[in-house]
């Protein structure tokens, strides 16, 4: 998809259902302002966070990924955050020690009352992946496609015209 | 068979090589982080022909490892469609050796015939093959069992042998036309014709051939069910390494890499020593263990290519013996089989 | 071929003794240990169910493979000839249930560091090795016209180099002399290459793993890589491409190596496998190193110690957290 203008940070983060969703929850009704660059996806528990979920949006193209969690000793199912600490230092070092700049993999405790914190929490971290710029060294090349032609200049396009197929849509019942 | 041979003395192959550079590409031995590797050059000062084999094959020159069959993106009910344009220059494997030359005409019959790969064809019709004969060979070499040779000109577009001061060249195709014009080759003389006769013969003598049976195709299948193949397999990893790189390995998978309605299909070299080459969906193998994968490897380069095919599906280049992590040495096996004999 | 040195000799003997004893008393149904190989410089993994084969049996330089990679899910009663690196091995794959304590009879061997035949090759490179000879603390190297004596020493494989743990930790039987074990701190590399840039960091891997050529001996050579289905072959999700994309073969390094997380036991089987020469073990120290500093534990020392990812401490390292 192109994009016109200067770029803005793509930031997902992986927000536990019971403490730091409900948090991120608590900054909306209670209308804070905070950047938009986030996308927010509820998972139970930030123990439930498999790394591969990191590393399939770096290579998809995401800017950052924050992993936001219970704090110690108030996780709903009592140690899930305790193991996603140990994984996720882990991790976090290792990537940084691969080459993956400092910033762009962040974790945080945030609970459900901490709308507030959870507000600075992305403020903060859309400002640091603003400096670092768009992620680049685990993305991964580009699909191919017409609009990609002058990427790669041995390929040619062709345009096939095939006749529009309506997909049917669960609203009018199914019909196609 | 091969028609009238040329000499290249040494001192002008440099010359040669940097005029073939000029309108083609060239993939020549050169040294890469401690490996001899077959590379595309830039400089014929990289080129190494003091050397044993390079250590993947050829293949990938006319078969990658990852290859884009089309791009397409789908939008507003109409898809468009990217179509690799073909090589732009023709592209010469320098020194490679026989075993490998030989290699690409198995690949040639199984790319080829009736339902030939567009893929393929196109490269290879581009693709020169300007081999270096053996004079030198390793102990792990077979090819000479394989029904080829340290100096056999099979399936080389012009053959190259040492002989001290200068190359014979055998010419194996009227491919390469163009490229006998060039000042590096001169008629050869009856002595250089001699010599090379008497380093064929005695390098070829120096390696001692397999015993194997006469009837492999035939025996093999009478082998089928037999449980020395247990003991056979047993320290088998299951890696692809002796698939990979093998000159004439040739499995493939086909995979569509997408984000939403852009992508690619792209094929990848695949292995039958891989658990998921023949899982069904319904989560049925009809290899699931080592075992039958590995017998799988030996009865398709041994008895089904043959069937199929008409030629064996090992040229003897010895890479799987020197590379497999584990010294699982195809010509034992391959001996083991033939007398029936199997270690315990 | 050639006549080997007193140490080797005597440990072999022993091996073929004990693994001779072990198997006409039916105290197992096969040894798994190391018989020569069939080229110069190796030797390799040999399954041994009868007693009149256990002249196979050999131990030298050369015996670098894992065995412990061939014990995971095996139903038989085994014997195994067990360097340091291997006993650690098979420690981890007991405590996660892979085999039985009761199933393994470990035939301990101290390891005196198994030889790098690749730096061996270009040591006397463009010649050809066709014999060797182990005395003591020398490698004699023959070639058709040539003979070079060679401080064992200069010879060992990185992994044989770092490793603190030659004399195996669990074994039933023993054979051998102890090694003296060095008190070193393995990490200095990791640490230098910590203190590079971190694009300088990402060239460099970014150069190994373009080299790589996904055959997967590195995962299938390791004795804890034993998933019945491997991460690469999932299909709902796919999590990286079957090709060698750069940054599907950066994440498969990446997430071998981590999830060997706190299971790793440093034997450098992978590095050894890897035809191409890819510097595996750099994230597998890195994450060696992380275990020990962040959680106090190495792999493979104790039964008794819990698996550090199955298991936290309230206090476990916190600074990575981010405070706004």
């Amino acid at each position: 998809m192109a994009e016109s203008g200067t770029w803005e940070p793509k930031i997902v983060a992986f927000l536990c259902n019971w403490c730091s969703y409900a948090g991120a929850d608590l900054a909306g009704t209670s209308r804070m302002q905070y950047a938009p660059n986030v996308r927010i996806i509820r998972v139970p528990c930030s123990g439930r966070v498999d790394p591969f979920f990191i590393l399939s949006s770096l290579q998809k193209g995401v800017d950052g990924v924050l992993v936001s969690g219970c704090h110690p000793g108030e996780c709903h199912y009592l140690t899930g955050n305790y193991s996603a600490r140990r994984k996720f230092a882990l991790l976090k070092n290792l990537l940084e020690f691969a080459g993956i700049e400092e910033g762009r993999v962040q974790f945080s405790w945030v609970s459900a009352s901490e709308g507030v914190r959870f507000a600075k929490v992305i403020e903060k971290m859309t400002a640091q992946i603003r400096d670092l710029g768009p992620s680049k060294k685990l993305v991964k090349t580009p699909p191919r496609g017409p609009l990609h032609a002058a990427v790669n200049k041995r390929f040619e396009s062709v345009l096939t015209d095939r006749p529009p197929h309506p997909a049917p849509s669960p609203r009018d019942g199914g019909e196609g | 068979m091969f028609s009238s041979a040329r000499i290249v003395r040494k001192d002008r192959l440099e010359g040669f090589l940097e005029r073939l550079l000029e309108d083609r590409e060239v993939f020549a031995p050169v040294r890469k982080g401690g490996l001899v590797t077959l590379e595309m050059i830039d400089s014929v000062r990289d080129v190494i022909l003091e050397y044993e084999n390079t250590k993947e094959s050829p293949k990938a020159a006319v078969f990658p490892q990852r290859e884009t069959l089309f791009g397409y993106q789908a939008e507003k009910g109409k898809v468009a469609l990217d179509v690799p344009r073909g090589k732009e220059k023709e592209q010469v494997l320098f020194g490679i050796r026989p075993c490998d030359a030989r290699g690409l005409l198995l690949l040639d019959r199984v790319f080829g015939g009736d339902c030939g790969d567009p893929y393929y064809a196109e490269k290879r019709a581009k693709t020169l093959v300007l081999s270096l004969g053996c004079v030198n060979p390793n102990p792990t070499c077979f090819c000479h069992s394989m029904g080829g040779g340290p100096c056999s000109p099979e399936g080389s577009d012009l053959f190259f042998l040492d002989l001290g001061d200068r190359y014979m060249v055998e010419v194996g195709s009227d491919k390469c036309e163009a490229l006998l014009e060039d000042e590096a080759f001169e008629d050869a003389d009856e002595k250089s014709l001699a010599l090379s006769e008497k380093i064929r013969k005695e390098t070829e003598a120096s390696m001692t051939p397999l015993a194997l049976n006469e009837n492999l195709k035939e025996h093999l299948g009478r082998l089928f069910d037999d449980p020395a193949w247990n003991a056979l397999a047993e320290t088998c990893l299951g890696c692809g390494i002796c698939t990979y790189l093998c000159p004439t390995c040739h499995c493939f998978d086909l995979c569509d890499e997408a984000e939403g309605g852009t992508g690619e299909r792209i094929r990848v070299w695949d292995s039958c020593q891989f658990p998921l080459f023949t899982q069904q969906a319904s989560g049925f193998n009809p290899r699931p263990t080592v075992k039958e994968r590995f017998r799988q490897r030996i009865m398709h380069k041994f008895s089904y290519l043959p069937e199929t095919q008409a030629m064996l599906g090992c040229v003897g280049c010895g890479r799987c013996v020197i590379e497999c992590p584990v010294n699982l040495d195809i010509r034992e096996v391959m001996t083991s089989l033939s007398e029936g004999t199997v270690p315990a | 071929m050639s006549e080997m040195p007193s140490m080797e000799t005597f440990v072999t003997t022993e091996i073929r003794e004990t693994a001779g004893d072990l198997l006409r008393k039916n105290k197992v149904q096969v040894v798994i240990g190391f018989e020569r190989g069939s080229i110069p410089l190796r030797s390799r993994p040999c399954f041994v169910r009868s007693e009149k084969d256990i002249d196979r049996l050999v131990w030298d330089g050369f015996c670098e493979n894992s065995v412990a990679r061939y014990v995971a899910k095996r139903d038989e009663k085994m014997a195994l000839v067990a360097k340091g690196c291997d006993s650690r091995a098979l420690v981890e794959l007991i405590k996660e249930n892979q085999v039985a304590r009761d199933q393994v009879i470990i035939i301990g061997v101290p390891c005196r560091g198994m030889i790098d035949r690749s730096r061996v090759e270009a040591l006397v490179a463009p010649r050809r090795i066709l014999e060797t000879e182990e005395k003591e603390d020398l490698l004699v190297l023959k070639g058709s016209d040539f003979e070079e004596t060679v401080p064992r020493s200069d010879l060992l494989c990185d992994s044989c180099r770092t490793c603190t743990h030659p004399n195996p930790v669990l074994a039933d039987i023993l054979v051998g002399e102890p090694v003296v074990e060095e008190d070193q701190d393995p990490f200095d590399d990791i640490e230098a290459f910590d203190a590079m840039r971190p694009d300088e960091r990402w060239a460099y891997l970014r150069n190994e793993v373009n080299k790589c050529i996904r055959c997967y001996a590195c995962r299938n050579a390791c004795p804890l890589c034993y998933c019945p289905e491997c991460f690469v072959d999932t299909t709902l999700p796919q999590w990286i491409g079957k090709s060698t994309d750069t940054s599907d073969t950066m994440i498969f390094h990446l997430v071998r190596a981590y999830h060997l997380a706190g299971r790793c036991v440093a034997c450098g089987a992978c590095e050894r496998a890897c035809p191409v020469g890819v510097d595996i073990r750099k994230l597998n120290r890195k994450l060696l190193k992380d275990v020990r500093d962040f959680f106090g534990y190495e792999a493979g020392l104790s039964l008794d110690e819990a698996c550090p990812l199955a298991t936290f401490c309230p206090d476990d390292p916190e600074a990575f957290i981010m405070n706004p």
